[in-house]
């Protein structure tokens, strides 16, 4: 065919089809009039929570015009609502300061996610299969009902088992009244990535069970050991706004962050000095640094109740004299003696912990010594050191407990997945699939609710009456609650409105003190309100603790590394791997997205013949995941680590089977002392299976190894 | 290429008259279909045909205003094709007999809009960002853009609005005449 009559086709082909397909849509399209009066294209700004992490932050959202596609009366249509476009920080909000971090900014997508439920839904597959079908809100209340009338009758209420991701909301509240009313345990709680350790260790040291703020920015030098302060622990936004105050936000004076961590977080590369310690060994490091001043008296000797926790404190910590600490961490002894005498000089000094240092089998002692050295720096409830946010309410729920699931004959799921956050050595699936009765709450179907007969989609965040009484993140109490900021898009219902229905339609009623959500939320502003409460007393002694080696799964020499798997910055602990925003966010440090990846120093993967992006086998004593591999200079040599978040069964069409999950290799390692799981005690091995098969995806070319300023090489 | 153009133009404009159907698939996602791309690009439009032939002229000689129907007008940027509940404001009480009028109630009953056809408008290439209420507190009549719409029945587009239709009024109010002024 010739140019010519390429062309001449190509026209006569545009009309006929011109032709064929004319006509304005718009004729077709169904309008239904609608409930509200909106000035299109004008904005409004309500207030609401974000509801991705236990911080808390307070967001304000922008509201606006938009055509909703609805069904009314069986008719398919469009109608105009006001509904929420983004999200920001509220600048008025002591722990969000304004500011929102990608996975706040991205938690628009649950509400518009084309996967999410909009109907209650009952099983109709195999379970796991994640096969459901639509049914009515009456008779999915009164099948769930029925369900507990029937443990009633039999007496069994101890069998109701409610297994929630923590949160710092009345809806714990409310889940605690409703159980204790109906005569089952107390709520309980899991997420993989908890913070229960920190806990313990706050009230042995210093009479509080809580986690602690950091006054970051008033600190002049912060010691960070495996608290990813700036990336994924606790409060990340409110602790990076004070660290930018910390190093710009005092004039004459810039602050110095050290961070003590086997693996570069993010927190690792904004930090001035980054020291890797043996994985375990950080609480004797910090009792290192504790030995230096109190050998040189450079501080007054007395921590108190922290330091009495720590065997062989009143001594001076004879044991833990540089050159014995270097033996044990890998730290040089000249630079410990360096870094406390700096902790000393810069005052106020302040040491975090958490993450990784805290899922050793000797957890409870890396806290425990750094807490003490905290206590000698003079930097508890001081400017620029630890405090305890005041007011924050004392949970009721429970830990999660190896027979929890076993026990279970209902069991309802309050946005757990257990089955993706759990080993698979704890052998979920095994009980999740024995249990008679599981309802979701759940917005999506999920790794764990797969397996639920019931699901009884909640609305999403925007769509109803939220609040928050966060546990840290700011040395004032803080209490937020607010209103819906737009109406449900689907036929989804409050978590909280269905609680308090079904207690009102049971056998023997359980009476509750609120007869809505909105009342639920609305008790947060008293519930919030208390005064700070005295430390508690200690109830019994403990005795000192003293180090004990982190005990790992699996020897040495058959597996010669560390196993670290590490929150990500996009998933957290991988509740929102389903948010496609995130999904194609680049990890902060390696780049890689939509994929999961193995972390190797270049030493190691050159002794073992593995190139960027081959694919890797890391196998535990548990198990093994199949990856590719991720060159990376910022991890010691004998350790290898992999992002939490990917590797979901289920969990909507963007996380679903993609990646890998690193919890399920992990072995079903405790901490001591705390009834935790140790995710950090495993040890693996490292095997090249084949080569680069184009699913590490990255955004940014290779990472290389920079000298130091001044250094030459 | 003209070639290509008139024979594009010719369907397209064949089109007007037809029938409306419903696309069965987008074409891109700026246009639905083939159609409205070339019009678009030939800068076609066919006159709205409207559900009910709305007698604007008739309301105007009633002493209803046009903020008092076009409500967002002076609020937004938009001042908004009205609902049926506007029209049901009056209209539950008056002129209830009429059958025009009982098509109205039937849309109200039925919970629906009245499928009204938009008269004037930018096509999405121009890239124009208009705002009706800085015009409207600037006391610059209806009637400037829209034509004697008083003495319209059925809202006609009369005024051609082209860049230079714009660009001189702004230069004869000295309003601001950058290009980001309408341009985004």
């Amino acid at each position: 065919m010739d140019r010519r009559n390429f062309i001449k086709l190509t026209a006569i082909t545009g009309t006929s089809v011109t032709l064929a397909s004319c006509g304005n849509p718009e004729n077709q399209l169904i309008r239904f009039v609608p409930d509200d009066d909106i000035t299109p294209g004008i904005a409004e700004w309500k207030p609401s929570v974000c509801p991705v992490c236990q911080a808390g932050c307070a967001v304000t959202v922008r509201v606006m015009d938009a055509d909703v596609d609805t069904v009314r009366n069986g008719q398919a249509g469009v109608v105009a609502m006001a509904v929420a476009k983004k999200l920001e920080g509220q600048p008025k909000d002591p722990i969000s300061q304004g500011g929102l971090c990608a996975r706040g900014q991205a938690s628009i997508q649950i509400t518009y996610h084309p996967d999410r439920l909009t109907q209650p839904m009952k099983r109709t597959g195999a379970r796991g299969t994640g096969e459901f079908q639509p049914l009515t809100w009456d008779a999915a209340i009164a099948e769930l009902v029925g369900k507990l009338d029937a443990l009633a009758a039999a007496g069994d209420q101890k069998s109701l088992v409610w297994l929630a991701r923590p949160r710092a909301s009345r809806r714990a509240a409310l889940a605690s009244t409703f159980l204790t009313g109906f005569g089952a345990p107390a709520p309980v709680e899991y997420e993989f990535f908890n913070d229960h350790v920190l806990r313990s260790a706050n009230l042995i040291s210093f009479g509080r069970e809580q986690l602690p703020t950091i006054d970051i920015a008033r600190s002049r030098i912060v010691i960070g050991f495996g608290a990813d302060l700036l990336g994924t622990w606790n409060s990340p936004v409110a602790q990076s706004a004070a660290y930018g105050r910390m190093r710009q936000g005092q004039p004459q004076v810039r602050g110095k962050l050290v961070q003590v961590e086997p693996r570069m977080s993010l927190t690792g590369a904004n930090a001035d000095e980054w020291v890797p310690a043996k994985p375990g060994t950080e609480g004797v490091l910090a009792l290192g640094l504790a030995h230096v001043i109190l050998a040189n008296k450079l501080r007054p000797g007395d921590s108190g109740r922290s330091g009495a926790a720590i065997d062989g404190w009143s001594g001076g910590l004879q044991d833990y004299a540089p050159a014995q600490v270097e033996k044990i961490t890998g730290v040089a002894a000249k630079r410990i003696e360096r870094l406390a005498r700096e902790l000393v000089e810069f005052h106020p000094a302040v040491a975090v912990i958490a993450g990784a240092p805290l899922a050793h089998t000797n957890g409870l002692f890396n806290a425990l010594a750094v807490n003490a050295l905290n206590g000698l720096l003079g930097a508890v409830e001081q400017p620029g050191g630890v405090f305890f946010t005041p007011g924050a309410p004392k949970s009721a729920a429970t830990r999660v407990r190896p027979d929890t699931l076993t026990t279970a004959k209902v069991l309802l799921l309050d946005d757990a997945n257990p089955l993706f956050a759990m080993p698979a050595a704890m052998q979920v699936r095994e009980a999740l699939s024995k249990i008679p009765f599981i309802a979701s709450f759940g917005s999506f179907i999920d790794d764990s609710s797969a397996f639920a007969d019931l699901i009884l989609p909640d609305h999403s965040f925007l769509e109803s009456w939220v609040d928050v009484q966060p546990e840290s993140g700011s040395i004032e109490a803080v209490s937020t609650s607010a209103g819906p900021v737009m109406k449900p898009l689907y036929q989804t219902r409050a978590t909280a409105d269905v609680l308090i229905e079904i207690a009102g339609k049971l056998k023997t009623p359980v009476t509750l003190p609120w007869k809505t959500a909105e009342d639920v939320s609305k008790s947060a502003a008293s519930a919030g309100a208390a005064t700070p409460a005295a430390p508690s007393a200690i109830s019994h002694q403990p005795s000192a603790i003293k180090y004990a080696e982190p005990a790992f799964a699996g020897d040495a020499a058959q597996f010669p590394f560390h196993f670290l798997p590490y929150a990500s910055q996009a998933f957290g602990d991988g509740s929102t791997a389903h948010l496609p925003w995130l999904q194609e966010l680049p990890d902060p440090i390696t780049s890689a997205m939509w994929s999961s990846w193995v972390e190797l120093n270049p030493q190691t993967a050159e002794r073992l013949n593995i190139a960027q992006g081959d694919l890797v086998d890391v196998t535990s004593p548990a198990g093994v995941v199949r990856a590719p591999a991720m060159i990376f200079p910022g991890i010691a040599p004998d350790v290898v680590a992999m992002p939490v978040g990917q590797g979901h069964e289920q969990f909507t069409r963007y996380a679903s089977k993609r990646g890998v999950n690193p919890i399920a290799i992990l072995a079903p390692q405790v901490v001591a002392e705390a009834n935790t799981l140790a995710w950090a005690a495993t040890r693996v091995r490292i095997a090249r299976a084949g080569d680069a098969d184009g699913s590490l995806i990255m955004f940014a070319g290779e990472m290389r190894e920079r000298p130091q300023e001044g250094e030459t090489r | 290429m003209r070639w290509i153009a008139v024979v594009l133009a010719l369907g397209a404009a064949a089109c007007g008259a037809q029938p409306a159907q419903v696309p069965s698939t987008v074409f891109t996602t700026a246009h639905r279909t083939v159609s409205d791309a070339a019009r678009e690009f030939l800068w076609i439009r066919s006159t709205p045909q409207q559900p009910i032939p709305f007698p604007h002229k008739t309301h105007i000689a009633k002493k209803a205003e046009c903020v008092d129907c076009h409500e967002t007008v002076a609020k937004g940027p938009v001042a908004g094709i009205p609902s049926v509940k506007t029209c049901m404001i009056c209209h539950s009480q008056i002129a209830t007999d009429h059958a025009l009028i009982k098509q109205v109630a039937s849309y109200s009953e039925k919970g629906i809009e009245i499928p009204w056809q938009r008269v004037y408008g930018f096509t999405h290439e121009a890239h124009v960002k208009f705002n009706h209420a800085p015009h409207i507190r600037a006391d610059v009549s209806c009637a400037t853009c829209h034509g004697d719409v008083a003495n319209q029945t059925v809202a006609e587009r009369v005024v051609d609005h082209n860049m230079g239709f714009c660009v001189n009024c702004h230069k004869q109010k000295n309003a601001p005449n950058d290009c980001l002024t309408c341009h985004f």
